[in-house]
């Protein structure tokens, strides 16, 4: 069966944060909910839909930003009551909208994530968990990273309180009171976490995870280990989910699951007999979709999907056809409607633009007198910065609640801006003079009319670090811009996984002096991207991490006066060498660097870039023959005559070509690592081999394996 | 929403820009494309039974109903239309960089052949002006050639620089065709016959010229950019980063006028109103699109719409019909009105909010430096902006400075300039480190034409500390000749080169065109004739002065012809001059196009040799290979060998000549783009009629071979009688 939704804009509030937007339970079966939703003002409203408009049942003064949005109530009984997470406060509103609760927990700082379940309050700031029960204190955990989400598996179930944090690491820590039952590990960071089927699933232990890096997954928690039951790649190379709920949408009474994502993609997916998720409908929206929920708002008997986009936007996506199949008098009707609607606006507008005319002027006014400021208030930019695993590229995107006017990239490293397909703003690089101004990249990205979303794709190099700016201005009056910071850190194309093969051959650098944990800490979070902040609690500790371009791996074990760095890549060791050398300088702290070079990893690495280089150069060539082919094929009408080989790459064709633009100087990247390698062997040697990298070169162009493993031998 | 009506996929790829549809037999219509290896492709799909089977033609192997055409060269631009109204159906015109081929597919011959020393960059079919057959015009390099259907050349002319794009149209609405060149030097000329009626100005390389109704016409350039110009103003124009590959107007909602049609390099097609811009429709191929053209490819009596990819992908939509009017695009117009309308309450209501707390935020305290990273600076801070001219230091080159400054001690963090033309691509930004804050920023700029253009600037303001700035928004003109620098009258250094001519215009308007278009000091004052001023060009310390007496007579000296050309055009233009004829003398330019002119000779003579000696190559050859098999036959294996031994080194003889054929040809395409410059240039020292009289004067002295009369011409402007 065919899905087919189409789209309904209700209403617009303010800016909203993840999870803000919740459907209460209708008073009888298949009537109209009511939307609740808490945006960055502060403020909650509560509408209905009648007749095409939005009614409002209340909306509270502003305050401060909303970071969550839950209902609760007795168990077993409908959950009607709103509760919201604002600062490090909690507030609950009866489904009128009158306040009975206001909470001031304890936390330093502001909640992040919010979950209520009956009496049980479950609560995390950045690294701390909280747990209250009728408000009064239980529990109490301090994470290792960042904490993303946080859920309880359903108590009304199982009997126990299970509650689990997604943690910005990769992994679900599974609590039982203030102590960690087990990790598990999640191939993202996870950043949101569901209940299946909205109750657990058939165990009730079943729990939906989604990740910033746009993967979805279902595990089940048992209490002694996790079961991973499955999980869906990012094939399409999507934005990060944000929000998931499942309802029963396609109407086979089995619960479907309901995904939005960051870059304005909203997905539902069903079950097949073998109980695998399938893909059943997707609709992209301009913004990152904030909240998504399955109910029934605009018209009884008729489900839709309903959405909270980063603007504010209350969007349906609903089953109800555009064009009813009675009679022409109906459709009359709602064109009618439509025409009401618009007109209302517009007079609206009218009323708003001459009152802007009037502040306008009296703005003007002001800027005559000496003693006056010019003060504007910041607008909110919803901003982004991954490293994208399967290509080794930064993505970064930029959300602002209204149109874009235009993006200033400034960069002091050097970078290179990849082409996005999806984003339409015109680029334009500008020359810099970089020995005095520190700036290697300046580009502008001019937006077209009702851009509010952008993406840029940046490669870097490893061992070049510094700062990436960009400078947002929207076209809003009066004109300010905002500048945001992303570092580029000495090790960027580096992930964070959980787990590293051993066997491989290793290089080793230590380092000795006086310095403490937390400055050895600091430096890691300089070098490296995704090491918390905070250092971690206890006295020594080990991170893991990959390359992601090469798959060469990285083990940092330290504490107070000692770090040891492990690594198959000579070239992370020589980084870090550097950096660490120069960050110790800076500081004035005396550091004994000592190191361990294993000759036989340089083999290994070259070994491990080999398949990747051989598979290069193959599809390049293949590529390159690709035209011939084809006009042999034309000149000839068939192909039999040609060897399988090539009639196989005439198969292949569009996938290979595909393929090939997927990966723009690709092979000119793994050269600059293979020529890095070899100069940081040899630099480690004491020999400056920069004059030999010409000849290395030469040796890539009419590449073969053995060669160059001879040429770093012999060098 | 509007499907298209028919889909097909052509296994062959199409070089964009070349895709025409034509009756080649007066009935059915068929699609041409270039494909490649230099053939092309003619998609019949309605006369299936009638194989084309002949020399050129051969029947594609792959498809039945198509058949392909060698053309043994690399295809720049191909056409179809009628070019014989005797015959009664449409000639295939094909260019390339040597020759034009006008076909007669129907019959599979030839109509003609013709070389072209200019080359063929884009082609037209039409009737032009008060010539009454049809012409196949063609533009190459800096000249315009139109044939008739027996190859005769009935229109030739000059242009500025390389030709990309032609049309027709009726440009000044007199009932009869102008022709519009669209060139390399960023210019789109209109000549009414071979008279240059008008000249606009864009900001890339103008690659396709569309003809929508009347005076009206749609262009592209090669940034992107797409828009419709009426007559000499723009309506409106857009740009994309992807490139339009081909545009062409229709009536795609029936409205009665043609819309744009625009295909992208991205593989977008897109509708948008001749007046507005305004998308009414759009689609998506797969790929990149190759050209777009209408016709009545199902021969319903209905003219499609027809657009093609790269691919060859082809889909046709016929026009929606005028009760859709509006709802092309979705049917939730009204849904994205009520959104757009929304997004615009929003941005008030938000403008409104900022406006309100600023006036809480001054009601609170004094300003101090800590409300830096909030970025609130005092109401009354004002930007400055300065022009002046640099004549440059050791380090740094002469050039035109912009100085940027804020009226307090508020700093800039960063100034952003969008102008065309005079960067690398649209904007150009100063960003100076965190160290070298201050609230002024001097920008260098140096304009590489003397064309004026409006700086966008937009200056980044607040506090060393400040996350957020305020965005200071104004616009400078860069005069047109900014680039050079007033100097004190030397007379020793005076330019040998002038240009003299008399003019009855008071002394004021003249000085007030000097001051708008060149950057003066501001202590610069001209009370009365005579007067004398001297400039040095930032570019190359060329002198330039400009006298005028009191008799209205004015003299230029300058020895860049350009200059002096565009000082007269920018003069007459502004002081409305409709005809104006000078005198010039250009001592060192001459010397080098009469260098020129010899060695155009000596290259078509060789031209002509090594086309005698490969004419003698080839028999030889073709004796050699008779021998040849002659000694196979007679099993005579060693005389054999030698004979294709022989043939081999002849062969490689045959291959180097063609090589030196080659070098021969693009010197002698350089230098006739030389000779064709300077026949542009001497017409640009004059004004109105004079110049078309000199442009035609200095045409029949090249013709005639007669150097001495060209360079008289050149000097005083007509031939000697």
């Amino acid at each position: 069966m065919d899905l087919n939704l189409n789209r309904a804009d209700y209403l617009q509030v303010g800016v909203t944060s993840q999870k803000t937007m919740k459907l209460l339970p209708a008073s009888r079966h298949r009537a109209t909910q009511k939307v609740v939703i808490g945006d960055q003002d502060g403020i909650v409203t509560c509408f209905g839909m009648k007749k095409g408009e939005a009614v409002g049942v209340f909306k509270t003064l502003p305050g401060q930003k909303i970071a969550r949005l839950e209902l609760g109530g007795v168990l077993n009984t409908p959950q009607e009551k709103i509760f919201i997470a604002t600062g490090s406060e909690i507030k609950g509103f009866t489904k009128r909208g009158k306040q009975f609760l206001s909470f001031e927990t304890n936390l330093t700082e502001s909640i992040k994530a919010m979950h209520i379940s009956g009496s049980d309050l479950f609560l995390s700031a950045s690294y701390i968990y909280n747990h209250y029960c009728d408000c009064k204190d239980q529990h109490y955990y301090l994470s290792g990273d960042k904490i993303n989400d946080i859920i309880c598996l359903p108590v009304e179930r199982l009997f126990r309180i299970t509650p689990v944090l997604a943690c910005q690491d990769r992994v679900l820590r599974v609590l039982q009171g203030s102590d960690l039952t087990y990790e598990v590990e999640v191939p993202g960071p996870p950043t949101v976490l569901a209940l299946h089927n909205g109750n657990g699933g058939n165990s009730g232990e079943d729990l939906l995870f989604g990740t910033s890096d746009g993967k979805l997954g279902l595990i089940q928690i048992t209490t002694s280990n996790p079961i991973h039951k499955w999980e869906i790649r990012n094939e399409k190379k999507r934005g990060g989910i944000l929000c998931v709920d499942s309802f029963d949408i396609v109407g086979d009474g089995v619960k479907d699951i309901l995904v939005g994502r960051d870059d304005g993609m909203v997905e539902v997916y069903s079950f097949d007999y073998a109980n695998e998720p399938i893909l059943r409908f997707d609709q992209t929206l301009s913004e990152s979709v904030t909240s998504i929920q399955g109910g029934c708002i605009g018209k009884d008997g008729y489900d839709e999907i309903v959405v909270s986009t980063y603007s504010g936007w209350v969007t349906g996506l609903t089953t109800e056809p555009i064009h009813k199949e009675s009679g022409p008098g109906e459709e009359l009707k709602i064109n009618q409607e439509m025409q009401n609607k618009i007109s209302s606006l517009r007079s609206e507008l009218e009323h708003l633009q001459y009152k802007v005319l009037q502040e306008r002027e009296k703005y003007q006014q002001s800027s005559q007198s000496s003693k006056a400021k010019s003060a504007v208030p910041s607008f909110s930019i919803n901003d982004k910065f991954i490293l994208n695993k399967d290509d080794a590229s930064y993505s970064l995107i930029l959300e602002v609640q209204t149109a874009i006017d235009n993006v200033l990239i400034q960069s002091d490293v050097p970078i290179d801006l990849l082409d996005v397909d999806k984003n339409s703003a015109v680029v334009s690089f500008s020359s810099c003079d970089s020995e005095s101004n520190d700036n290697f990249l300046l580009a502008t990205y001019r937006c077209q009319a009702n851009t509010t979303r952008l993406e840029l794709k940046i490669r870097s190099i490893e061992g070049q670090y510094g700062t990436l700016q960009a400078y947002v201005t929207p076209r809003i009056q009066p004109k300010t811009c905002q500048v945001r910071q992303y570092q580029i850190k000495p090790l960027s194309l580096h992930q964070r996984t959980h787990s590293i093969d051993h066997s491989r051959p290793m290089n080793t650098l230590t380092l000795t002096g006086q310095f403490s944990f937390a400055e050895v800490h600091s430096w890691m979070v300089f070098c490296l991207p995704e090491v918390p902040e905070k250092p971690p609690a206890g006295e020594c500790v080990t991170f893991y991490f990959q390359n992601t371009f090469l798959d060469t791996q990285l083990e940092s074990n330290y504490r107070k006066g000692e770090g040891v760095f492990k690594s198959d890549n000579i070239s992370t060791i020589s980084i870090l060498k550097d950096v660490l050398s120069k960050e110790a300088t800076k500081r004035k702290i005396n550091l004994n660097i000592s190191y361990e070079i294993n000759e036989v990893s340089v083999k290994h690495t070259l070994n491990l870039i080999h398949p990747k280089l051989e598979y290069q150069l193959l599809l390049a060539k293949k590529v390159q023959l690709i035209d011939a082919l084809k006009e042999l094929q034309v000149h000839e009408g068939n192909t039999h005559f040609l060897i399988p080989e090539y009639r196989c790459i005439l198969e292949e064709a569009d996938h290979l070509q595909e393929e090939y633009k997927k990966q723009p100087a690709h092979l000119e990247r793994l050269y600059g690592m293979i020529t890095d390698l070899f100069i940081d062997k040899f630099k480690f040697k004491g020999t400056n081999v920069k004059t030999k990298v010409p000849l290395l070169l030469e040796i890539l162009d009419s590449y073969d394996q053995n060669a160059l493993i001879a040429f770093f031998d012999a060098a | 929403m509007l499907l298209p009506v028919f889909t097909l996929k052509l296994r062959h790829k199409i070089i964009p820009g070349t895709v025409a549809i034509g009756r080649y037999d007066g009935i059915h219509p068929c699609l041409a494309a270039a494909t490649q290896a230099d053939k092309v492709f003619i998609h019949n799909p309605h006369a299936r039974s009638q194989h084309l089977s002949a020399s050129r033609a051969i029947q594609s192997p792959l498809e039945s109903d198509v058949s392909l055409l060698n053309i043994n060269h690399a295809i720049s631009c191909l056409t179809a239309g009628v070019l014989n109204p005797q015959l009664g159906y449409d000639a295939l015109l094909v260019g390339t960089q040597t020759n034009l081929l006008a076909y007669d597919v129907y019959n599979n011959s030839d109509l003609f052949y013709r070389e072209v020393a200019d080359g063929a960059n884009a082609v037209v079919l039409g009737t032009l002006g008060d010539i009454s057959p049809p012409l196949a015009i063609i533009g190459g390099n800096c000249a315009l050639q139109g044939f008739d259907h027996e190859g005769n050349d009935l229109f030739w002319t000059v242009t500025g620089d390389n030709v990309h794009s032609l049309a027709l149209c009726d440009f000044d609405g007199d009932g009869k065709k102008e022709l519009l060149v669209g060139s390399e030097d960023f210019d789109i000329r209109v000549f009414k016959e071979d008279e240059i009626v008008a000249e606009m100005t864009e900001t890339e390389i103008i690659t396709s010229l569309c003809s929508m109704y009347g005076s009206r016409f749609g262009y592209a350039l090669s940034n992107g950019t797409v828009g419709v110009y009426d007559k000499t103003a723009r309506y409106w124009r857009i740009k994309s980063k992807n490139h339009a590959m081909s545009i062409h107007a229709f009536d795609l909602n029936s409205d009665g006028v043609p819309e744009l049609i625009t295909g992208w390099s991205n593989g977008k097609v897109d509708a948008r109103s001749d007046r507005t811009g305004e998308v009414i429709f759009k689609d998506n191929f797969s790929s990149a699109i190759a050209g777009v053209v209408e016709g009545d490819y199902r021969m319903d009596g209905h003219v499609q719409l027809i657009c093609c990819s790269v691919d060859g992908e082809v889909r046709g939509y016929l026009p929606g019909t005028s009760e859709m009017r509006g709802n092309h695009m979705d049917t939730t117009v009204e849904q994205d009105l009520i959104r757009e309308l929304s997004q615009k309450k929003q941005t008030l209501l938000l403008e409104l909010r900022n406006y309100e707390e600023n006036t809480r935020a001054e009601s609170n305290s004094l300003l101090s430096e800590a409300d830096g990273p909030r970025g609130i600076i005092p109401a009354n801070t004002k930007l400055h902006t300065a022009l002046s001219v640099s004549l440059g230091s050791e380090t740094q080159a002469a050039h035109v400075e912009l100085c940027v400054s804020t009226s307090n001690d508020t700093i800039i963090r960063a100034v952003l300039i969008f102008a065309e033309g005079i960067f690398v691509g649209e904007s150009h930004v100063v960003h100076p480190s965190i160290h070298h804050l201050s609230s002024s920023i001097c920008i260098p700029i140096t304009p590489p034409k003397d064309v004026p253009v409006d700086l966008h600037l937009k200056a980044f303001v607040g506090y060393r500390s400040s996350t957020q700035f305020h965005v200071f928004e104004l616009t400078r003109q860069l005069p047109r000749f900014s680039m050079y620098a007033l100097t004190s009258p030397d007379s020793a250094s005076e330019p040998l080169s002038y240009v003299n001519f008399i003019i009855a215009e008071r002394l004021q308007r003249v000085v007030i065109w000097l001051s708008q278009n060149f950057l003066l000091p501001e202590d610069t004052h001209i009370q009365n004739a005579p007067f004398q001023v001297c400039f040095t060009s930032l570019r190359n310390g060329g002198q330039l002065c400009i006298k005028m007496k009191p008799s209205g007579e004015i003299t230029v000296n300058t020895d860049d012809i350009d200059l002096a050309g565009d000082i007269i055009q920018s003069m007459a233009s502004f002081l409305v001059i409709e005809d104006l004829q000078v005198e010039a003398d250009f001592p060192a330019y001459f010397e080098e196009l009469r260098k020129v002119l010899v060695k155009v000779d000596e290259y078509h003579s060789v031209h002509q040799k090594l086309s005698a000696n490969m004419a003698d190559n080839s028999n030889l050859i073709r004796s050699l290979l008779v021998r040849a098999e002659d000694a196979r036959l007679m099993r005579d294996m060693k005389t054999m060998k030698n004979r294709y031994m022989e043939l081999y080194d002849l062969n490689k003889d045959l291959l180097n000549g063609y090589k030196i054929r080659c070098n021969n040809h693009t010197e002698l395409l350089g230098n006739l783009k030389a000779v064709n410059q300077a026949i542009q240039r001497a017409g640009r020292l004059r004004v109105g009629k004079a110049k078309n009289q000199v442009i035609t004067a200095c045409r029949d002295a090249i013709r005639s071979n007669n150097i001495n009369t060209l360079f008289r011409i050149m000097r005083v402007g007509t031939a000697p009688s």
